[in-house]
């Protein structure tokens, strides 16, 4: 189950290794080594150009706001021309980051949370250079912290501590959070939800449907851990749920073909719900790097601009 | 091998520990965390080679050393053979003593007693000695030494159970006293014995009984206990305490009933160790209630006298019920009260009896009429002929002169057995004593008193007098003779002179006439002769001699179970109906008595006359608290073991004392811990040899 941006990340070998990256132990630092080789590699690419400014002109119509008739083209061709901006309106992300215990998970020296938390912040750190608001809502099974989305200097800073703090909940409960952030967050804006979404698929549903139905665009970055999808534990052993401290004797050799279908059938549940919600869907496993993800979200930000300028057309 | 205490041996078990510990070490050593576990089900570990026992030899000596001490810990020894029972000597001798009296009757208690005696009988040894007896009223030998002996002994105690097993308690009181004695003695008498038995021995008597506070044990009060006998006592528990008893409360009263007087008084006693105060008492009709019964208070150990009026109309006033308590057995009550006796004295005299200066008149007012009996008097003119009833009446009194045919007649009855007094109111009436007496005439002359005579020299030794011998009734100075006749003692050979006058002539005199009793006064009752008609003296020593002459018998008004009630003596076969249906019949001629065993009414018929009496239960089986075993103790009796201690328990502590003893001296776990110690040392070299060798290959890796 190797994605595509996987191969492209192994392929191109200029990416970060997530396991070098996590050895920088600020969380800011982190962010920005990834965010500035990002840059440096997105001169080069294809997309380069992606911008929200627009701008159009209109033939005056009487009862417009003679203060947007454009002088200088009256000036040229004695006709008035309103000069029409696109709404310039700076994104308003809300990063959306689980800090279940689940989430400590991690098998190859990384934990989901770190990963997440690192991805958040690189995801921060790179809108904010943007120029664009972004808030932070880290959640188990409910709130733990919340700053709303602002660019002012400082509040990355502020952002990057909440970040920082340990996971310390318990189960994973998306259900209260994301109703939570509905009710606070009225004004529409992009919700990028970090998760590794194991919970059963029915509530999943329920609780990514809160999201969308509020009008808000949504992406969700699963994080995995190479185990959770392999299962190439060896030796048998009493497995302990984080989450619940439910403990069961399993030997992974007899259940690990199970356990793939089952955790294949999940995931492939998942992905038919984010689609059917319209929700972009990323899954992430804590040994690919980091740039693979902003990539691939700026990606799909780029291909709705696209789908915007369309419709536009 | 035996352990003397093998509870330990249960120790050993913990051999199963390394094994177990090493299977659990293995299924729980690893635990992985796990983000989620919905994707995973539970699959039983597989065995792999690892649960598998690795160090078979270290696994043995281990459980050696486990199962050597949990050995020494049991005490081993090695039984002798001498040393396997109790000491070996003469056996005991036991009297195995079984209450069997109605206080058994209550529930639970009689299978409790035939268990005991069960055990106590199982528990002997072969050289023992052992008598069974049953006690209530009397003692009952059920087994009897020589019975036990001359029975195979592994057939003794199946015999002596077989024994018990035929009787059960009865209706009888409980002479406990009297038992013990008798055990004592039964125990005493195999001492004496010269046969094969042995003499020597312990001598044990065991009282299975409830031990009721209603025991009598006055027979031990002047009995000696012998010494060297022991009494082990079995006390019986009473499921239920409550048991309250009824008892009839006897007559007192002389006088006639009074209308609307109480029918009966019954007492009803509650027993001291009851939790039930409230008891209901009526009439009955053997079953049930008859009309309304009354409601009875009687707190625990106390008593009340409830009196019964007369029952509804219809009903027979026989039986009284109790209800309320626990116990049944003592809640009825028989109750026929007794006729009054008829009496009959017959009396020869010329006077009208409405002469109120005549004997007659005095002697009719002499004998009231009672509950108890009531005297006729059947007054004959001196010529008139006797009828046939006229034979029966014991006492003839005689004041006047008879014909001699009738003299004759009077003679025959006085030889016969009769008593006759002869009073001689004038000089005539010596004629007629000459008669009786079968003399040709006798000297009675009249008297030449002064101004009165008194009686002195009265020979209160004699019964007729014996009432009066106290100081206090002795004074007889008041009663005044104004004429008498003098008598010469020496006319009558054998005569006994009771009382004389303070002339020294004789008064009164006895004089036995064949199987009769002659007695002459030799002056009149009526105030023409003296003032004894008028004294108080003359009623109690008219019923003295009346009792005398067999008149009046002293009447038993109640019965209890065991007591042998006389019956109404006829010539006839007696036929007897006990209180269950069952009768028998005794042969004419025979002793007219029966023993009872039964509470209740019995009914005896023969020939035309029927007799009833009620027997009851003796009112002390009611008293069901259980006796202090401290009341034997008072006595003098060496009461060893009264800790609810068994026989069987006792024997069983006394081996366990001499197998004590023994591993005392053998100490066999001593060398069972050297053992144990060896064990552990070489345990500890293999092990750590094992683990030198499994660490070798690591380090050369």
């Amino acid at each position: 189950m190797i994605s595509p941006a996987d191969q492209a990340g192994h392929a191109s070998g200029n990416l970060i290794d997530p396991q070098a990256l996590m050895a920088i132990r600020s969380l800011e630092m982190r962010a920005r080594v990834v965010v500035e080789g990002f840059w440096t590699g997105i001169h080069r690419s294809p997309y380069h150009g992606f911008s929200v400014e627009f701008t159009e002109y209109r033939q005056y119509t009487p009862g417009d706001d003679p203060r947007y008739l454009d002088w200088k083209l009256f000036a040229r061709s004695d006709r008035y021309f309103i000069k029409k901006f696109e709404d310039e309106t700076n994104l308003r992300c809300h990063v959306l980051a689980d800090n279940s215990r689940s989430m400590t998970f991690g098998s190859r020296g990384i934990s989901k949370a770190a990963y997440a938390n690192t991805l958040a912040a690189t995801l921060a750190f790179f809108l904010h250079q943007q120029g664009d608001a972004i808030g932070l809502l880290t959640f188990d099974e409910q709130i733990r912290e919340y700053l709303p989305a602002r660019h002012r200097p400082g509040h990355l800073r502020h952002l990057m501590l909440a970040l920082e703090k340990p996971p310390g909940g318990a189960a994973t409960d998306l259900a209260a959070p994301l109703k939570r952030i509905v009710e606070i967050v009225r004004k529409r804006g992009l919700m990028v939800l970090l998760t590794d979404l194991l919970a059963p698929i029915a509530t999943l549903e329920k609780n990514l449907a809160t999201l969308t139905a509020s009008g808000h665009e949504v992406v969700v970055f699963q994080v995995l851990d190479p185990a959770e999808l392999s299962f190439d534990f060896t030796k048998a052993a009493l497995f302990r749920d984080l989450e619940s401290g439910r403990q069961l004797y399993i030997d992974p050799d007899a259940v690990r073909a199970d356990y793939r279908r089952q955790f294949g059938a999940h995931c492939q549940a998942v992905e038919a719900t984010c689609a059917k919600l319209g929700i972009v869907l990323r899954r992430l496993t804590t040994d690919q790097p980091l740039e693979l993800a902003l990539f691939d979200f700026l990606r799909e930000r780029m291909n709705k601009g696209k789908l915007v300028k369309r419709r536009a057309a | 091998m035996s352990f003397l205490t093998p509870f330990f041996l249960l120790g050993a078990l913990a051999v199963a520990l390394p094994v177990v510990f090493h299977l659990i070490r293995q299924t729980s050593k690893e635990q992985t965390a796990f983000s989620s576990l919905m994707f995973l089900l539970p699959v039983p570990p597989r065995v792999t080679r690892r649960s598998r026992l690795e160090h078979i030899l270290l696994l043995v000596l281990r459980s050696l050393v486990v199962c050597l001490l949990a050995f020494a810990f049991a005490r081993p020894f090695l039984p002798k053979a001498d040393s396997t029972g109790l000491p070996a000597g003469p056996g005991r001798r036991v009297v195995v003593l079984v209450d069997t009296s109605a206080s058994m009757r209550r529930e639970g208690l009689w299978a409790d007693a035939r268990a005991r005696a069960g055990a106590i009988l199982r528990a002997t040894a072969p050289e023992d000695i052992v008598a069974v007896f049953a006690f209530d009223r009397e003692v009952r030998r059920l087994v009897t030494f020589e019975q036990w002996t001359s029975t195979a002994a592994g057939q003794r105690a199946a015999f002596a159970a077989d024994a018990l097993g035929k009787t059960s308690p009865g209706w009888n009181g409980t002479q406990l006293g009297r038992a013990l004695v008798s055990a004592a003695s039964a125990l005493e008498d195999v001492r004496t014995d010269s046969g094969p038995l042995p003499a020597r021995g312990p001598r044990q008597v065991v009282l299975i009984s409830d031990l009721q506070e209603g025991s009598r044990l006055d027979a031990l009060q002047a009995y000696e206990w012998p010494k060297g006998t022991e009494i082990i006592v079995e006390p019986l528990k009473a499921k239920k305490p409550t048991n309250a008893g009824l008892q009839l409360i006897a007559d007192a009263d002389e006088n006639e009933r009074k209308p609307g007087e109480a029918l009966a008084r019954v007492r009803v006693s509650n027993s001291s160790d009851a939790r039930r105060e409230q008891f209901q008492v009526g009439w009955s009709d053997g079953r049930e209630f008859v009309g309304r019964p009354q409601d009875v208070y009687v707190p625990p150990g106390q008593t009340r006298v409830v009196a019964l009026n007369a029952p509804p109309m219809g009903a027979v006033a026989e039986r009284v019920l109790l209800r309320g308590d626990d116990e049944s057995f003592d809640n009825s009550l028989a109750l026929i009260p007794p006729e009054a006796a008829r009496v009959s004295v017959l009396y020869f005299g010329g006077e009208p009896a409405t002469d109120t200066a005549g004997p007659l008149y005095f002697l009719q007012r002499a004998f009231p009429s009672t509950r108890r009996q009531v005297v006729q008097i059947l007054a004959r003119a001196p010529a008139a002929q006797l009828l046939p009833t006229d034979t029966g009446a014991p006492l003839i009194i005689v004041t006047d002169t008879l014909s001699d045919e009738r003299t004759a007649s009077v003679r025959r009855l006085l030889t016969g057995g009769k008593t006759v007094l002869l009073s001689l109111r004038n000089q005539n009436v010596a004629r007629t004593l000459a008669g009786l007496l079968g003399k040709e005439s006798v000297s009675a002359d009249e008297a030449k008193v002064p101004s009165y005579a008194m009686l002195a020299e009265i020979d209160f030794q004699h019964p007729l007098f014996a009432p009066f011998a106290d100081p206090r009734f002795s004074d007889f100075t008041k009663i005044h003779f104004w004429k008498y006749r003098r008598l010469d003692a020496t006319q009558f050979p054998g005569a006994r002179v009771i009382a004389k006058f303070d002339t020294a002539d004789p008064a009164l005199l006895q004089v036995p006439v064949g199987k009769g009793t002659l007695y002459v006064l030799a002056s009149g009752w009526q105030p023409a002769d003296s003032q004894l008609a008028l004294s108080s003296k003359f009623l109690p020593l008219l019923f003295s001699l009346l009792e005398q002459a067999g008149g009046l018998r002293s009447q038993v008004t109640q019965h209890t179970v065991g007591d042998t009630v006389p019956l109404a003596a006829t010539n006839a076969a007696v036929r007897v109906t006990r209180p269950d249906g069952t009768s028998l019949t005794l042969g004419a001629g025979t002793a007219a008595v029966i023993q009872t065993d039964q509470p209740g009414i019995y009914t005896a018929v023969s020939g035309t006359v029927t007799q009833r009496f009620a027997v009851n239960l003796d009112p002390l089986e009611s008293k069901t608290a259980p006796l202090p075993v401290e009341e034997l103790e008072h006595l003098g009796l060496p009461v060893t073991r009264a800790d609810g201690k068994t026989l069987v328990q006792a024997t069983e502590a006394k081996r366990q004392l001499a197998n004590a003893e023994l591993e005392g001296r053998q100490k066999l776990w001593r060398w069972l811990i050297a053992g144990a110690l060896v064990f552990v040392t070489m345990e500890t070299l293999l092990a750590g040899w094992l683990a030198k060798r499994s660490e070798q290959p690591v380090q050369t890796a």
